[in-house]
């Protein structure tokens, strides 16, 4: 493998703005990441202390091995909805490593309206034990919830992938055979109680600890019965009595003193086996990144210089590289994992799909996970493509990702666009992880086309009523989707709503996909199959 | 038979090529037994590198014995042996038997996509550098920098701003180089 020859000028003018541009958004993104984990109102932090309750982020700070990485997944959750008030949507999830195995955690945040669950908190726990059945992850819930927010309620409850999903994902867990491990710090009430009573070991803190189906107030109002929540369902009657907990413990630090123990515990799995070498850093400093990601969007660059800032040694091997120039695809290894990878350089042609169709069949046949670095506007369009068959080219790709089994891990570097994000492992193709970059954009159509789209319909709407807009009416059209459009596409929007794992900062991408690959070979891969290829 | 010295067929060896003070060197690394060979030319020598105590490794080359320091550098790997350093540079073979040979092919920029020119920055006949922004297109959404490939002179611009042009149309080209 040759080390790709940068062709990036660190001296421009050009990489010096860039540099200090996206350094600008990666700070940005370092303070809103600390003020969801960290700023709280202070009545809330005094109502914990007052409880003799730990803030969450000590909890996890306890829990796993001292000086490993912690990688948290989706911190901005939720920032912007519910008016902002709801920091990570009330949950911490990331993976991390405890007693030497690496676990997922799913910690409900009581600093956060008391820990209820939000329609979002529930989307991200829904999320945390999806990626702990996708990649065979031991979980290790850290419980304190005041329950289900009933304002919310329709929005949280009955759908196929609302609160009843986690108890589900909890139960297919067991089947598989991962373990999880529930410590009760708070209340379980209502359907939380069954996180604890699902997991296969659980840990309860006598006096503040509790789990119950209906809370002392329910029970008053149910039946008329006057009892005390240590009475209901305290550490000794679960223990002692019901058989609902295993372990009593008489302090938080003690419960995670124990869960550290039931870890150890478990059978450490057999990783697949796939190439590995010793890992090399980069030979191109990753915090060049800064400085090759254009400031403008639209500013076209070449992602070869982003791969030669996230793979072991700069080195690549570039696969068909005089074909179909517009996705680069090849092999590299990062952190020594034998890695795929696939980059947009552009508009996906005819070529350029069938390419990243063949691609992704090479990788599935020798097990190599594949990366994918989307930069996507689309779709070529226009009559010639049409008729040298774009749409079943890019459906061919649809297909060979939609049936790939080797684990996808995917990377919005930039734009992601239409059916662009289709091809290149969007979301809805279940990449094991899928990580954006601060400045990157999300949309079905870019938002000046869109824009201009809707201004459009409205303007030939009022013609065949007779009327014409004057320039300024058109801009007042306009203007409101423009910005509209412009929110709904920024990343922040994205990760508030889990459409991502995470904003990344750039330079950490190296990192993330290490743990990520990591992670994602504790699962089987079956034999590659696929559907029919529209030929 | 192949492969007993290296050497029996007569053809070309796909050995691992070094350059070392300018010089290119081929030499190839077998296993045997639980050790290692090397073979230069027609030699086969037993080698051996293990880290020596207080830093430094020790060589064993046939019956030869000596101390070594060898540093890394980037593409480089600096050996120090016997008072004398050696800078050691590995020929990736794909590059070596690469042919650099320029067609005419390489005087034109073809226009990677459909599009419209936005801007050009340079006039016929002006000397341009490698990386220098030649032209500026835009094609679904996308701006495009079409830059200088190799130093040269603009010989002839093909599409001027607000132009259209289908995908490989040519958009500029250079002057042809003259062979030396």
């Amino acid at each position: 493998m040759r080390r790709i020859e940068s062709k990036i000028d660190t001296s421009s003018d050009e990489f010096r703005l860039n540099r200090a541009h996206n350094r600008g958004l990666a700070d940005t993104l370092k303070e809103r990441h600390r003020a969801a984990r960290r700023e709280r109102p202070v009545r809330d932090l005094d109502r914990l202390s007052r409880q003799n309750k730990m803030f969450v982020r000590d909890r996890i700070e306890l829990l796993l091995d001292p000086g490993t990485p912690f990688l948290e997944l989706s911190t901005l959750a939720a920032n912007t909805e519910y008016g902002g008030e709801v920091p990570g949507a009330g949950i911490v999830s990331g993976i991390g490593i405890v007693n030497g195995r690496e676990i997922i955690i799913h910690a409900d945040d009581a600093s956060v309206k008391g820990g209820a669950w939000y329609p979002l908190s529930v989307k991200k726990i829904v999320r945390t034990l999806d990626i702990a059945i996708e990649n065979r992850l031991p979980v290790v819930h850290l419980c304190d919830s005041a329950g289900g927010f009933l304002p919310l309620q329709a929005d949280i409850f009955a759908d196929r992938y609302l609160a009843g999903r986690i108890f589900r994902n909890q139960s297919i867990l067991s089947k598989l055979g991962v373990p999880q491990i529930a410590l009760v710090l708070g209340h379980c009430t209502a359907g939380g109680a069954y996180v604890p009573a699902l997991s296969e070991y659980n840990v309860i803190v006598r006096g503040t600890g509790a789990i119950f189906l209906g809370g002392p107030p329910l029970v008053k109002a149910a039946t008329g019965e006057d009892v005390t929540v240590d009475e209901l369902g305290g550490a000794d009657v679960h223990t002692r009595i019901s058989g609902t907990a295993d372990y009593p413990a008489t302090t938080e630090e003690q419960a995670i003193a124990i869960a550290r123990e039931l870890v150890g515990q478990t059978q450490r799995p057999t990783k697949l086996d796939v190439e590995r070498i010793a890992p090399e850093p980069p030979y191109y400093d990753p915090d060049e990144l800064y400085g090759v990601i254009p400031r403008d969007i639209k500013i076209q660059f070449d992602v070869r210089e982003v791969i030669a800032r996230l793979v072991d040694g700069s080195r690549f091997h570039e696969y068909q590289p005089a074909y179909g120039n517009t996705l680069i695809c090849g092999f590299a290894h990062i952190w020594g994992f034998k890695v795929g990878i696939l980059g947009n350089n552009g508009v996906l042609f005819n070529d350029s799909s069938l390419k990243g169709a063949h691609f992704m069949q090479l990788c599935n046949q020798s097990r190599v996970p594949m990366i994918f670095l989307q930069n996507i506007t689309g779709y070529m369009v226009g009559r010639d493509y049409e008729h040298r068959g774009i749409t079943k080219d890019g459906a061919k790709m649809i297909m060979a990702v939609s049936g790939s089994e080797v684990p996808k891990i995917t990377v919005i570097c930039n734009g992601s666009f239409g059916a662009g994000n289709y091809g290149m492992a969007g979301r809805a193709f279940d990449p094991r992880f899928l990580f954006m970059w601060p400045q990157s954009q999300i949309s079905v159509m870019g938002a000046e086309q869109a824009a201009n789209v809707l201004a459009d319909i409205k303007i030939r709407q009022l013609s065949r009523e007779g009327r014409s807009l004057a320039p300024a009416e058109i801009a007042a059209i306009r203007e409101p989707i423009l910005e509209e459009y412009r929110r709904q596409s920024s990343a922040y929007y994205s990760t508030s709503h889990l459409w991502d794992d995470g904003i990344l900062d750039p330079t950490n991408t190296r990192n993330a996909l290490a743990m990520t690959i990591s992670v994602a070979l504790n699962a089987p891969i079956d034999r590659p199959h696929y559907g029919v290829f529209r030929m | 038979m192949r492969g007993a010295g290296l050497s029996g067929i007569g053809g070309v060896l796909m050995q691992h090529t070094f350059v070392i003070a300018e010089m290119e060197h081929e030499a190839w690394l077998s296993r045997r037994g639980d050790g290692y060979v090397l073979h230069v030319g027609e030699k086969a020598i037993p080698i051996a590198l293990a880290d020596a105590e207080g830093g430094g490794q020790v060589l064993g080359l046939g019956t030869e014995i000596c101390r070594v320091l060898i540093a890394p550098d980037g593409d480089l790997v600096h050996i120090h042996v016997d008072g004398s350093t050696f800078s050691v540079r590995y020929v990736d073979p794909v590059q070596r038997y690469g042919s650099h040979s320029g067609g005419s092919a390489d005087d034109i920029a073809e226009a990677p996509m459909p599009g419209v020119v936005i801007a050009v920055h340079v006039k016929e006949g002006q000397p341009v550098e490698t990386g220098e922004t030649l032209m500026v297109i835009e094609s679904m959404k996308l701006e495009t920098a079409i830059k200088a490939w190799r130093d040269g002179a603009v010989a002839v611009v093909h599409v001027g701003v607000g132009q259209a042009f289908q995908r490989g149309a040519p958009l500029l080209s250079l002057a042809p180089q003259s062979e030396t």
